[in-house]
């Protein structure tokens, strides 16, 4: 009796509103930072498949989750890497933020590259939406991201200035769904070291000559320099994959507490309601509701408690993280997948049940004389 | 003589057997209900009324003796076989009424009928018709607790006739009504009784209902004491009713 259940709720409306409030908050929680975990997830999916087969060398002490800085990689080491057997090629990489206007959080990154390399960067199949790739001697000229053109309003034979000196937009790569690559512009590495008057590079990719050997190729690269770093794809994606680890369990954590408090007021409710309503149960069962029937509605009105909460916290969690998306350019894009809106809604619909059965048990197990007695 | 159709032979009840607190509220009680009676039970506050009334509407089982109810004894029955047979066979009539006071008259006796599985409209229907049939037409979407106390024990009353029971149980429907409203209610069952031909087992400690029944069961100390039997059930002529 769904109708009735709904009804009941509305007989004590403050504490159904804020027993609402209560799984509302926790589910909203697990929707906005599951929806954060899994941007990051999905974005970090992307690069890794860019990045297959690579040998990623950079500074100690930088690192590839918060961004290379500082990292001094000469030309002179570049041409040792290049020595080193099992090498196949080495690729190094500036790297250069762009601002538009005053605000650092809508800057652009600037990629420096050989262009002849820069399949290695983007993937061979990535092809371009308008204009040409960049071809080896080039000058002053970039190809830039799908975002970049459309937000810039940027067209082939546009120019472009970056750190100082004029560029010419040259291509503009289709949408890849890559925010390294869709905001971001591709400049010949040569021309770009010029340009910020670099002597070094942040980063070095390595591509080994056998995918096989890129661990023990990336010891030799460690052995031979100290204050390097060299890491396979295979160590970043375990790197990576444990700090997800850690952001999953963090913000499920989070929530999943804030859920279960919610949880907890489903409970508290639902004992007062019993308590409140024994006369009524002992009329029901009077007039001969069964155990299983009572037990049955008052499961109903819990779950149905919860399950609006759900609901409401999907709804606001979606709307924390549609402003999120809006009002700043994270570097992620928060996802809510279809699993992660059905999965809050049945983990609220249970924290209902969970919740409502203690209560529901003792209003089945009433004695309807006692009940009716009650004053 | 018309037909039995509840029987209660030699029932007694103990609370807390064996226990210093130990009551013996009944103490070994014969009973027949035909079709068609109006019983008033009668006698002091605490010779065992409420209780022996509970045993006759299967709410409590009995520490000795049988209840049977069509025919059939309900003493290995279940829990969900009692309320089966409340479900069918019995209505419940109560002192405080135990309305839903958010819900609705409508509500209220439709929710009697949707337990014993009807569909909400169809439960709308009936329930409707009944709260018509009590002199409630024009209440039926006013919240029970706003309506008078003789009011809402006629839609209580309404709500115990929603399935057709057999026998309608009710224990000090007047109690908390006062005199008008109280004869108003007493009046009512009484042409239900009388018209209708529905069956009536009343407790009560007020002299009055005694003039409306064909059947008067006195009770002291858990007994029945003394039973008057009216040979003629319309001793109380129609025409002094309000209907
Ligand atoms: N649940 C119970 N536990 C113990 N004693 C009870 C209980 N219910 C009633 N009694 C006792 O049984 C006796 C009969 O009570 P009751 O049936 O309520 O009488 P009446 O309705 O005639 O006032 C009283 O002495 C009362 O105190
Ligand atoms: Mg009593």
């Amino acid at each position: 009796m769904l109708d009735v259940a709904l009804k009941n709720i509305t007989r004590v409306k403050t504490r159904s509103f804020l027993t609402i409030l209560g799984i509302l908050i926790g589910i909203a929680a697990i929707v906005a930072l599951g929806a954060i975990a899994g941007g990051i997830e999905a974005t970090v999916q992307k690069s890794m498949e860019t990045a297959a087969g690579k040998i990623i060398v950079f500074q100690k002490g930088s690192s590839v989750i918060t961004g290379f800085s500082g990292s001094e990689i000469t030309d002179e080491n570049v041409e040792e890497i290049r020595e080193i057997p099992g090498v196949k090629e080495v690729i190094p990489m500036l790297f250069s933020i762009r601002r538009r206007g005053s605000n650092l959080i809508e800057a652009t990154t600037v990629i420096g590259i050989s262009p002849e390399k820069i399949d290695y960067f983007k993937g061979k199949e990535v092809g371009m939406e308008e204009g040409r790739e960049l071809e080896e001697g080039d000058t002053d000229s970039v190809i830039i991201g799908k975002d970049v053109a459309d937000e810039e309003n940027l067209e082939v034979g546009d120019e472009i200035e970056i750190a100082g000196e004029y560029f010419t937009v040259v291509g503009i790569i289709e949408k890849t769904g890559d925010n390294d690559i869709d905001r971001g512009i591709i400049a010949p590495i040569e021309e770009l070291k010029d340009a910020m008057k670099a002597e070094s590079y942040p980063v070095v990719f390595v591509i080994p000559e056998d995918v096989g050997g890129a661990e023990a190729l990336a010891e030799d690269i460690k052995d031979l320099f100290e204050n390097f770093e060299a890491m396979t794809e295979k160590e970043i994606a375990r790197q990576v994959s444990r700090l997800l680890t850690n952001i999953r369990f963090f913000t499920f954590g989070i929530g999943g507490i804030a859920a279960v408090v919610g949880g907890l007021g489903v409970m508290n409710t639902m004992i007062m309601t019993v308590m409140e309503r024994r006369k009524e149960i002992g009329v029901l069962k009077a007039i001969g509701a069964t155990n299983r029937m009572i037990l049955r509605q008052f499961l109903l009105e819990a779950s149905l408690l919860a399950l609006i909460g759900g609901i409401l916290g999907l709804f606001f969690g979606s709307v924390a993280v549609g402003i999120l998306i809006l009002f700043s350019a994270f570097a992620v894009a928060p996802v809510i997948t279809p699993a992660l809106a059905i999965g809050s809604l049945i983990f609220a619909f249970l924290l209902g049940l969970v919740g409502g059965f203690y209560p529901a048990w003792k209003a089945a197990k009433l004695d309807p004389v006692v009940a009716l007695r009650y004053e | 003589m018309s037909k039995v159709i509840l029987e209660v032979k030699g029932v007694e009840k103990i609370y807390n057997p064996g226990q210093p607190n130990e009551v013996r509220a009944v103490k070994g009680i014969d009973l027949k209900v035909h079709k068609g009676d109006f019983i008033a039970i009668v006698g002091p506050s605490g010779s065992g009324k409420t209780t022996f009334l509970d045993i006759l509407g299967c709410l409590l089982r009995p520490s000795k003796g049988k209840v049977i109810i069509d025919g059939k004894e309900t003493e290995r029955l279940s829990e969900d076989g009692l309320a089966r047979v409340r479900r069918e066979k019995l209505g419940f009539v109560f002192q405080q009424y135990n309305l839903i006071p958010t819900f609705t008259a409508l509500e209220n006796v439709s929710l009697a009928l949707r337990v014993a599985g009807k569909s909400k409209k169809s439960a709308e229907k009936r329930a409707r018709e009944l709260l018509e049939f009590v002199g409630l037409g024009k209440r039926l979407n006013h919240p029970a607790g706003l309506l008078s106390g003789g009011e809402q024990q006629r839609v209580a009353i309404a709500r115990a006739l929603a399935n057709e029971p057999e026998i309608i149980l009710a224990d000090e429907p007047t109690g908390n009504l006062d005199s008008k409203s109280g004869k108003q209610v007493l009046e009512l069952m009484k042409w239900l009784n009388l018209e209708k031909g529905y069956t009536f087992v009343v407790v009560t400690h007020d002299p009055e209902i005694t003039r409306y029944s064909n059947r008067v069961i006195y009770l002291k100390d858990g007994k029945i004491i003394k039973e008057i039997i009216k040979k003629d059930r319309r001793i109380i002529r129609l025409d002094r009713l309000i209907k």
